[in-house]
């Protein structure tokens, strides 16, 4: 972790080529050095700040003198206009210092947001204080209340966006933990798809429209961010919600979300209901895009605050479902980038089974949890075998009646391997 | 509400039921790594109508059942099996039928459970005792699953569990054994959604079944 305020080394760079010079303000400096001017700039504020509080407690004593000496003449007069010249300087050197940061973009809020060609944010001051050189570094320490996972999750999602976006010519998506599984998924997923058939994977409500044709008994419903935190609170069984909207035309409101009524763009959070089996939360980031985020699983009775993308369910095996989820997840965004959306919502569906398929190991139904002794049906099902290709062949051939997808128990499987 | 389902236990010829049979079934469960987590009770009544002049022929149904539910402080189910009907009514009915003076409780019973928790599973080792009095008349085990709450739904993962109770029961030899007394439920028109009606009628049912087997054991 840097802790330090020197410039960062740079021989970590590539030497970059000219600069468009569509971009305006101070982006004649490479990238690092406009870092390390930043750093300096603001470690010279923290200087000033130190001498403002030194020379305010000297006019204190200044006044204090000259209140408890008061027949000594001029000298504590005089002693208490030098020390407020000073802090008037000091502090007009501070605004001015103030005013070349929030150029460069360091102190100002609207500017976090605009990134440079470099795809690299200018050290920024967060909320609580702490000072950090790169945005990444920013998500780690800002995002005080998410929990580790989520911080580790977001550190390695804005890292990837960047590496991508800085190192176009490496071939992102083989994380060292991926390959392993490549190799033993056996046929390499390298070529990609055609694009006639991979274009709908583009647009969110193509990729959800899909989706729902494609497995039938499953309702998507999509949410911007705050509204599904309303929902959540009043969440019921599917066949509440359709005896309401019948008794009452006018409830239809009450229904935030369905494909057509949430702007593409806004959407931040998709809700699929298997009716009588699960209910999933997903999360999107950005909105409207098709990068899934986090996803999380309950059972479709469960209600509360904490039914949303990153919460858990009460139920045990819906948490091993979601501890499980999380690892499909990366895989979908490491290894099938381009469909990692409708990767996951196809893997998601596979377990439409989950309280009737046997496991395929050991053929049953139950079986007792290695380390809580609780009897669990088969959660894991996996993903790897979830590509675009064989999605779509598998479709294709009109066999979705017999998902042939196999089911293991948490036990079971690690001994497959 | 989440799916339950409620066995009664016969013993069998010549022998009783008793609190030994009692402690060894909850040591059954005890090993399926349970933990308790309560006391639960609920009552049954008996109505047999309050007729004035006894030789007109009553045209009142003969098992008119009332049971109340631990879960549902404000209801109380009344049953006439004969018929395959539930009513779901407000508990300040009883003091209604108090009023009216229509129908006397014949028989009163109670059903004190302890509850153990284990993982998504949990089960309930319920005695029967009559209102007044403290004899063991017969025991009844619920098991419930709770991420599921369609009946169809359930109704796989419960038959596995069942057979896993009833391997875990083999070991110990008791004499006797756990059935299901068949609730009828679309009889009673109910929907595949679980709801304290459905208990209300698999309690009824239980109790008949254990009430026959032992006017059959004499």
């Amino acid at each position: 972790m840097q802790q330090s305020q020197q410039a960062p080394p740079h021989s970590t760079s590539t030497p970059p080529p000219a600069p468009p010079s569509s971009t305006g303000g101070s982006a004649a400096e490479a990238p690092p050095k406009q870092v390390a001017l930043a750093m300096d700039k603001l470690g010279e504020a923290e200087r000033i700040i130190a001498d403002i509080r030194i020379g305010a407690d000297r006019v204190l004593e200044a006044l204090f003198v000259a209140a408890s000496q008061p027949h000594h003449g001029t000298k504590p007069l005089q002693l208490f206009l030098k020390e407020d010249a000073c802090m008037r300087r000091y502090l007009q050197d501070l605004r001015s210092l103030g005013k070349e940061l929030e150029e460069s973009g360091v102190l100002s809020e609207s500017v976090r947001s605009r990134k440079d060609f470099w795809g690299l944010h200018m050290p920024l001051v967060c909320p609580d204080g702490a000072m950090v050189a790169y945005a990444w570094k920013r998500q780690l320490a800002g995002q005080a209340g998410a929990s580790a996972v989520d911080r580790t999750r977001l550190a390695l999602k804005a890292f990837t966006d960047q590496k991508r976006r800085f190192f176009p010519h490496l071939d992102y998506g083989l994380e060292t933990n991926e390959s392993a599984l490549k190799k033993r998924c056996g046929s390499v997923e390298s070529t990609v798809d055609p694009k006639e058939e991979s274009s709908f994977l583009k647009i969110l409500p193509d990729v959800l429209k899909s989706v729902e044709k494609e497995v039938p008994n499953l309702k998507i419903s999509t949410f911007e961010r705050l509204d599904w935190l309303k929902r959540a609170s009043t969440l019921t069984s599917s066949t509440n919600e359709n005896s309401l909207e019948h008794n009452y035309p006018g409830s239809n409101k009450l229904r935030l979300g369905s494909l057509g009524n949430v702007a593409a763009e806004k959407i931040a959070v998709i809700e699929m209901l298997v009716p009588s089996t699960f209910r999933v939360v997903i999360a999107l980031h950005p909105a409207g895009s098709t990068d899934p985020d986090a996803v999380a699983f309950f059972a479709p009775e469960e209600s509360g605050s904490y039914v949303h993308a990153r919460g858990f369910s009460v139920h045990h095996v819906f948490r091993h479902i979601t501890d499980y989820a999380a690892t499909a997840l990366q895989y979908f965004l490491g290894n099938q980038v381009e469909a990692s959306l409708y990767c996951l919502l196809h893997w998601i569906c596979s377990y439409q089974t989950l309280f009737s398929r046997p496991c395929s190991k050991c053929s049953r139904l139950l079986a007792a949890d290695k380390q809580s002794a609780f009897l669990l049906p088969p959660v894991l099902r996996p993903y790897w075998q979830f590509s675009l290709s064989k999605i779509l062949s598998t479709i294709s051939s009109k066999d979705h009646t017999s998902d042939i997808t196999p089911a293991y128990h948490v036990g079971c499987f690690s001994e497959e391997l | 509400m989440t799916v339950k389902w409620i066995l009664h236990w016969t013993p069998t010829q010549g022998s009783v039921v008793n609190s030994q049979i009692l402690n060894e079934i909850s040591q059954c469960v005890e090993s399926f790594n349970a933990v308790k987590d309560g006391r639960w009770k609920a009552t049954l009544t008996f109505y047999r109508p309050n007729l004035r002049d006894p030789t007109i022929p009553s045209e009142f149904p003969r098992d008119f059942l009332g049971i109340s539910l631990l879960e549902q402080p404000n209801k109380y189910y009344f049953i006439i099996r004969g018929n395959k009907i539930i009513l779901e009514a407000d508990s300040t009915i009883l003091t209604i039928m108090e009023k009216l003076q229509s129908y006397k409780s014949k028989v009163a019973l109670n059903f004190e459970g302890v509850q153990y928790k284990m993982g998504d599973f949990q089960m309930k080792v319920v005695k029967v005792v009559p209102n007044q009095g403290e004899s063991l008349r017969g025991i009844l085990i619920e098991i419930e699953y709770l991420p599921i709450s369609s009946i169809e739904k359930a109704k796989p993962i419960m038959e596995e569990f069942l057979e896993l109770w009833r391997e875990v029961m083999s070991k110990k030899s008791l004499p006797g054994h756990f059935s299901q007394a068949e609730p009828h439920f679309a009889e009673y028109k109910l929907p595949d959604n679980y709801t304290s009606q459905h208990t209300a009628i698999q309690y009824a049912a239980a109790l008949a079944q254990l009430i026959a087997s032992a006017q059959l054991r004499g």
